[in-house]
């Protein structure tokens, strides 16, 4: 029990001129228990099975090898979901990077005074940003029925709420001067955001737009799943029908267009920075 | 007006030219993209499900949030959607060391590097979703495939993550350790694993908050957690019911992000 | 005592860094070592330890000849001999008594290094390190909290922790500003004097080298043009060290 006791209050140390130092618990004591025990936890509560791993986990492996080479043939139909998704994302980031300013202006404590709006704001807006797009994409596609408005609309709801997030961050890190000098010579708050403070972050805004243009082109792939249009449906038909070499292309195909849009993205915002 | 002033007036810089050419990108882009967004107005029932959704987040069923006996009630499903993200997360982090250490130009050579970013680049391409409804398909339904797919699909941004890191090491602490007479395997010990620790333990922290969020909709194709019981009650219109799970999601994603960031803030400042 | 006897290192690339160096620092000495950056200072500390293999002549330390040294043999060797470097070198994410104790993990079996698990004694030591230095009270505060100076002593308290005989300081206070330069030179000069540990350091400020330091060696492109008491160094000595007549970079403003 010495040891135990030893490593919660460690024995206080004498150095060679008489001064008594004594040291500090380390964490360790108390994480590595506390991790220990969440991790056989966690295992209980996921029925966590070894053994199911090793019976089939090379059945993963099989998939993907049974995905290459892609079905080449295929391609033509992959085209117009593929475009569609795009069309999404682009539609869906700008209306949500457009609204997002104005939402952002109304989040940010260094221009609105008024304490509860403020924080109703923020909190409305942190309650629904912390949903997953797919989530927002579900429950639309019951209120608008299946097809591209609902997904669109997500990813839109969704981009808007991060941005305005990421905006009023931005927003509250700028320099005032410029802003209370337009306001001192009687121009209305809204005026000199507009004028003193858009300005200031303009690039920064556009920057995050694009950012979230990448974001949502990966997620829009999915979309498609609960029938919110764009290439997820095709993903989940043809892994149903196990036509894997026809997955293989429709994941080349993403790969290539995440990739070459990234590309683009990150030229510009480097350009912008 | 004087003649120096028109002078200055002629040099004003062009900035229409990037006013104009910004405006006219924007107007294509949304003339290219509006034809693909089919509005058909709201369904019969669309508006009624909009506001008992809302209301349902607002006004949570309680018997059904505070419920700790059932399995169907919100805190086991929101313990088991934690404890998905959390070994998945935990795993993912693992298997991402190699990957981060054969793609990190300071630890093995430029070509080796390429092909191990490469390998990165394609895994995370894929939201967690893809690898979800693969995984589904090899070791069947239930949470303990939502772990693996989490586990899996982490390792592309951990491992991108990690590599910076990597490529950032302080060379001197093992300059430091070297003239004091350590081997290769304590300067390992003492040199790199140090400076590494925080930092990796602060991007797993990051991944395991978005982790919760990627669990949460992989019940969608079966892999449990939330995400099923969320659509099957959106499925069969108990949009109260909807709500309250939303609800739960969305105080259990507030918890875990602002937990995670003063962790990070504390792993990066020490305070 | 440290002897080098027509000691000539040539890199890789053909550069002489060291053109037959021939040298004697008895222990307990306080050397500081000036000259224009590329003269071959950083070289010549370094290859006492051997973290720069020489390429020519004898270096003999402490009656072996350190050239011939090799895997263990080098380690055994090089735990005699402490370093201070400009950047400090520390882990600063980890706290300062955890800097200090990997000075004793050289000496420690590989199994306990591995775990981390260090002996009463070692901790006692490195807090007495850390005390001589005058930051015992940061012993379990991370490093990066610490200004620059306290760092540098840190780095100083890893040394003495190593119970050295010899301490190397490459350029220990060049990123320091005047005030607390002074103060760490003070803490160096302490170290030599108290424990007779023999003190070698690079300087890039004349002034600094000729107020702490006993003995000046100056080089110019890997040759020494001057060896003797600070007191004797004159401006003409300096021009021909330089190469150039002394602008204010060469001083930290120290009276």
């Amino acid at each position: 029990m010495k040891w135990l006791k030893n490593l919660i209050r460690p024995e206080p140390l004498v150095l060679g001129n008489g001064k008594i130092v004594q040291p500090k618990m380390s964490i360790m004591v108390i994480l590595v228990p506390i991790f220990i025990v969440a991790i056989l936890f966690s295992a209980y509560i996921i029925e966590f099975d070894i053994f199911i791993l090793l019976r089939r986990g090379y059945q993963f492996f099989v998939i993907v090898g049974r995905m290459i080479p892609p079905d080449w043939s295929y391609f033509p139909e992959v085209i117009g979901p593929l475009v569609e998704t795009i069309m999404m994302s682009i539609f869906g980031t700008l209306l949500g990077a457009f609204l997002s300013l104005p939402l952002a202006f109304l989040s940010s404590d260094n221009i609105i005074k008024n304490k509860v709006f403020l924080w109703t704001n923020r909190m409305v807006v942190s309650l629904f940003r912390t949903l997953p797009i797919l989530i927002f994409a579900f429950i639309l596609k019951y209120i608008f029925g299946i097809g591209t408005f609902a997904g669109t609309l997500a990813i839109a709801l969704f981009t808007w709420l991060i941005m305005t997030k990421m905006l009023y961050e931005i927003i509250e890190t700028v320099d005032m001067g410029p802003f209370e000098a337009i306001e001192s010579s009687g121009a209305s708050r809204l005026r000199a955001f507009i004028v003193s403070i858009v300005p200031q972050i303009l690039g920064q805004y556009i920057s995050i737009a694009l950012y979230n243009f990448e974001m949502n082109v990966r997620s829009a792939a999915i979309l498609g799943y609960v029938g919110a249009g764009g290439i997820g449906l095709l993903l989940n038909e043809k892994l149903g029908w196990r036509r894997y070499d026809q997955v293989g292309l429709i994941l080349f195909a993403l790969l290539v267009t995440v990739y070459v849009i990234e590309s683009i993205s990150r030229l510009i915002r480097t350009r912008l920075s | 007006m004087s003649e120096n002033i028109l002078k200055m007036y002629k040099k004003r810089p062009k900035d229409w030219i990037v006013k104009w050419g910004s405006f006219l990108v924007i107007a294509l882009l949304i003339a290219v993209s509006v034809p693909y967004v089919d509005y058909n107005g709201l369904t019969d029932y669309g508006q009624e499900i909009a506001k008992s959704i809302i209301f349902g987040i607002i006004q949570p069923d309680l018997s059904l949030l505070f419920d700790f006996s059932k399995t169907e009630a919100v805190p086991y499903l929101l313990l088991e959607t934690a404890c998905i993200a959390f070994l998945g997360t935990l795993v993912g982090s693992v298997l991402a060391l190699p990957f981060a250490f054969i793609s990190s130009r300071n630890i093995v050579p430029k070509w080796v590097a390429t092909i191990g970013t490469f390998f990165i680049t394609v895994v995370r391409t894929f939201p967690a979703f893809v690898y979800g409804l693969m995984f589904i398909r090899v070791t069947g339904p239930g949470p303990f495939t939502g772990a693996l797919t989490l586990a899996v699909s982490g390792i592309g941004m951990t491992a991108k993550l990690y590599v910076e890191t990597i490529e950032d090491l302080d060379k001197g602490i093992i300059e430091a350790l070297d003239a004091s007479g350590c081997n290769a395997i304590q300067k390992i010990r003492y040199g790199i694993i140090p400076q590494l620790m925080s930092n990796f333990a602060s991007i797993t922290i990051y991944r395991f908050e978005i982790n919760v969020k990627n669990a949460s909709i992989l019940g969608l194709v079966g892999a449990g957690g939330i995400g099923y019981p969320l659509i099957s009650a959106i499925g069969a219109f108990r949009w109260s019911d909807a709500g309250t799970l939303l609800f739960g999601l969305i105080v259990l994603v507030l918890i875990i992000e602002y937990g995670s960031g003063r962790l990070r803030r504390k792993l990066a400042t020490g305070l | 005592m440290i002897q080098f006897k027509n000691v000539v290192k040539t890199y890789p690339g053909g550069v002489q860094a060291l053109k037959g160096i021939n040298l004697t620092i008895e222990q307990g000495e306080f050397v500081a070592i000036i000259g224009l950056s590329g003269a071959g200072k950083s070289t010549l500390i370094r290859s006492i330890n051997q973290m720069h293999q020489i390429t020519g002549g004898e270096l003999i330390v402490d009656g072996q000849d350190v050239s011939k040294l090799s895997g263990e043999a080098l380690r055994r060797f090089r735990r005699n001999i402490g370093m201070v470097f400009q950047s400090f070198n520390l882990v600063k994410r980890t706290t300062v008594i955890k800097n200090v104790l990997a000075a004793r993990v050289a000496d420690m079996p590989l199994w306990k290094s591995m775990l981390g698990i260090y002996s009463k004694s070692d901790k006692i030591l490195a807090l007495e390190a850390l005390d001589k230095v005058g930051i015992l009270e940061k012993a379990y505060v991370r490093a990066d909290m610490l200004s620059g100076g306290q760092q540098q002593r840190v780095a100083l308290a890893r040394c003495l922790a190593q119970k050295p005989q010899i301490i190397l300081a490459d350029e220990p206070v060049a990123s320091l500003d005047p005030l607390t330069s002074q103060q760490v030179m003070e803490d160096f000069v302490k170290v030599n004097r108290d424990l007779n540990i023999t003190v070698i350091a690079n300087m890039h400020h004349v002034d600094i080298a000729t107020k702490y330091s006993k003995r000046i060696i100056g080089i110019k492109a890997g040759e020494i043009v001057f060896d003797g008491p600070s007191s004797e160094l004159t401006n003409d000595h300096l021009t021909e060290i330089y190469g150039r007549n002394l602008q204010r970079d060469d001083f930290m403003g120290v009276e």
